[in-house]
């Protein structure tokens, strides 16, 4: 009895006064995703490897949109979107206090410009995403000018180039004209 | 992958059976050096299956079915038998189950151990195994369509949901015990995440029979895992099977898929899961010792169990990022190295609980509640024991030597310094003191484990996906194996996914260690096994003579439970 009284005596205040006090977790801690618009270029490989589907895009061709959306609620905090990122665009905070008060603060949106196709002019791939792969041209091999001069292929959407390398080939010549 | 016909383990049982049952045997297949998938006639499917079971020291860890119609034209049920005696290794029976009469021979007559698997095959598949004695649902609930079976693939979508056909509630509670009255406890605990519902059929104040109902919150992981996840998200769906072994699950989850790609994973991965999985076992066993004292009326001891594995939950946190220890895992290793700084700190922390617990355990023990309150107590016989395989400090307090780490060594703990804790007590005690020794391994186990680190790798990427291949996959859990079985599809997801938690095993023989006691020990039995949850909100007293209904609060319960004085049933 006397021990137990010894222990009890020990161990002091085992409560915490959060949260009156910040509660201190520690350097790792996988906490709420904290994402960086500015450094996004919304190439969505973040919305794939989201085992939850708390991440998820939607594309707008008709308005030359692409809105990211992050649900905090079905979040498990895995940082398998801070992994895969490749411009560091996302990170697990050390942030812990979610709650809200209403179920659309547990979303966040951020919308992205789609550039518009050299060829035919329809949307198809956010803006920030060309200028992205353009920039790592000229970090590597080219030239700032030979990277630019790469441009209008680069900013040629998937259909269009499709026909642009079918329109190169002899046979297909022949049998375009009929 | 082809396995090496010299590596091969366990030829002396299939040298056996197709001594035994040559007429019987169609396809034998080794998955992995000590998997063996052997297809038999479903006509000698009990007979090889209990042969195994009784004969040559196997144990029926899962049974589960699956619609291969897609891919051979039949259905299939597959029984998983853990070979235990002299040569340890995996036996899967399988048979296939024709599409037409959907019928198959049942198990269960030999093999008691089979019995809530194939109710759980008949409601997931509707196959019905032929001479089952308890033709109940398991799975399903009172109000689902009659001849709609949730697994089969060409049945509805994961999200869509049928139109309930009833509003009354048809399941029949089974009573052996003659005529008494019923004390049915549930369906939902406050603190639980698996509400179960329990019929105590009690004479007085002894109990003659009991019957329960689990499944109220059947998440239906499995199918959302065949159908919406990729094969390497669900590692993630894995975690989240339970909210205290989940990295158990996602490392027999991952290792599932490992062993049917033949994947091997580096050394360093693997002591790091062995790490992660006994953080667990520490705050689990820390959980249920801290449960024990509160159900015989210790609560001091209770709050002070509860003051210290805080410190394993810091440990979680600190090796993980999260105070569970989620999302680490993936297919073919894990995701976050141990550095030195964390090293040192789990250390620390390994050194201040193991003088922390001590003093604690021992006071335990003096205190003569615990003995009078859990000796003798809710004795698991340890022929049901044999009878119906259960898993964990339940069956290693019945005198059986069953531990997966042991048996078949995954992870790294073939190297590790831990014993086979075994006592014979049979009873709640003996549940208690095998996981106070489970303990002091665990801490033993990540000590050894964080001092002979092996370098290397944490992860091996590039590995190709193979369409169809299967295999299983187990580690165990504080609370017994879990046991997981993945068959790949071959669009880029699972075809197959079944996974056994432990308390799945454990609760068939749950009936017959409640019968015998009075109503004040059925919280602490159910307790001892370590489910999900172990008691209930309120209890409903109807006395049929009577036809009169009382309900006591749950704290009524509990406080009779401890003092065992005024009792509520009068």
């Amino acid at each position: 009895m006397f021990k137990l009284l010894k222990i009890i005596r020990g161990a002091g205040e085992a409560t915490e006064k959060y949260p009156f006090a910040p509660f201190p977790v520690s350097p790792n801690f996988r906490g709420k995703p904290e994402h960086s618009p500015a450094q996004c270029i919304a190439c969505a490989a973040c919305v794939t490897a989201c085992p939850p589907n708390a991440l998820t895009m939607q594309t707008n061709t008709a308005e030359g949109k692409r809105t990211w959306q992050l649900n905090i609620g079905r979040c498990i905090f895995c940082g398998r979107c801070e992994e895969v990122c490749p411009t560091r665009a996302i990170k697990l905070s050390q942030e812990f206090e979610l709650a809200v008060g209403s179920k659309a603060d547990l979303l966040q949106r951020a919308d992205f410009t789609l550039t518009s196709c050299y060829c035919c002019g329809s949307a198809f791939a956010p803006a920030k995403e060309v200028d992205y792969a353009l920039a790592l041209l000229a970090q590597g091999a080219l030239s700032a000018e030979q990277a630019e001069a790469m441009r209008p292929h680069l900013e040629t959407c998937p259909e269009c180039k499709r026909k642009q390398a079918l329109a190169s080939i002899e046979p297909a010549q022949a049998l375009m004209r009929g | 992958m082809s396995v090496a016909e010299q590596s091969r383990i366990g030829r002396n049982y299939i040298a056996g059976l197709s001594e035994k049952f040559p007429a019987a045997m169609l396809e034998v297949e080794w998955q992995t050096a000590d998997q063996i998938t052997v297809t038999v006639k479903p006509d000698a499917l009990p007979e090889v299956v209990s042969w195994l079971y009784y004969d040559q020291g196997g144990w029926l860890s899962v049974l589960f079915g699956n619609d291969e119609r897609t891919l051979n034209g039949s259905f299939a049920v597959y029984y998983v038998l853990s070979m235990e005696k002299d040569v340890k290794c995996w036996v899967t029976v399988r048979t296939l189950v024709d599409p037409v009469t959907q019928e198959y021979p049942s198990v269960t007559p030999k093999v008691p151990a089979a019995v809530w698997g194939e109710r759980e095959v008949r409601d997931m598949y509707g196959l019905r195994p032929v001479g089952l004695p308890d033709e109940r649902r398991l799975v399903l609930p009172d109000d689902w369509p009659e001849d709609l079976y949730p697994l089969r693939k060409d049945t509805m979508g994961y999200n869509q949901r049928p139109a309930p056909t009833t509003d009354t509630e048809t399941y029949q509670f089974v009573n052996d015990g003659g005529e008494s009255r019923v004390v049915p406890l549930g369906p939902l605990h406050i603190t639980s995440d698996e509400p179960g519902h329990f019929r105590l059929f009690v004479d007085g104040e002894d109990i003659v029979d009991a019957d329960y109902r689990m499944f109220y919150v059947h998440r239906g992981m499995e199918k959302l895992a065949e159908t919406r996840m990729g094969y390497d998200e669900v590692t993630f769906l894995a975690d989240r099977v339970c909210g205290i072994c989940g990295f158990t699950h996602s490392v027999a989850y991952a290792s599932s898929v490992e062993n049917a790609l033949g994947i091997v994973v580096p050394p360093r991965a693997q002591a790091i899961r062995s790490i992660f999985l006994e953080v667990e076992r520490l705050h689990s066993h820390l959980l249920n010792i801290g449960l024990a004292s509160h159900f015989v009326g210790f609560d001091t001891g209770f709050m002070q169990f509860f003051r210290v594995r805080e410190k394993a939950m810091t440990m979680a946190e600190l090796l993980t990022g999260a105070r569970k220890t989620y999302g680490m895992n993936v297919i073919g290793g894990v995701r976050r190295d141990i550095l030195k700084d964390e090293r040192a700190k789990t250390l620390k922390l390994c050194a201040e609980l193991r003088a922390e617990v001590t003093p604690l355990v021992e006071m335990l023990m003096e205190t003569p509640n615990l003995k009078q309150r859990t000796q003798g107590v809710g004795r698991l016989d340890p022929k049901v024991a044999r009878d119906f395989s259960p898993v964990g400090p339940a069956i290693r307090g019945s005198g059986f030597a069953r531990d997966i780490r042991v048996d078949h060594p995954y992870a790294a703990y073939a190297d590790m310094p831990f014993g086979l804790h075994v006592l014979d007590g049979c009873d709640v005690l003996s549940r208690v003191l095998v996981r106070v020794k489970e303990f002091y391994d665990s801490l033993a186990i990540i000590e050894h484990a964080l001092h002979n680190m092996p370098e290397g790798p944490l992860l091996i990427e590039g590995f190709a996906y193979t369409p169809h291949k299967f295999a299983l996959g187990y580690a165990e859990a504080p609370r017994g194996e879990d046991i997981h079985w993945s068959m790949l599809g071959d669009n880029q997801k699972l075809f197959r996914w079944r996974c056994r938690a432990p308390t799945y095993a454990n609760w068939p023989p749950l009936r017959y260690m409640l019968r015998g006691n009075t109503v004040s020990d059925a919280p602490l039995i159910v307790a001892s096994i370590d489910p999900c949850y172990s008691c209930t909100d309120r209890v409903t007293l109807i006395d049929v003579k009577k036809q009169k209904a009382t309900t006591v609060p749950y704290q009524e319960i509990e406080r009779y439970g401890r003092e065992r004085k005024d009792s509520p049933l009068k």
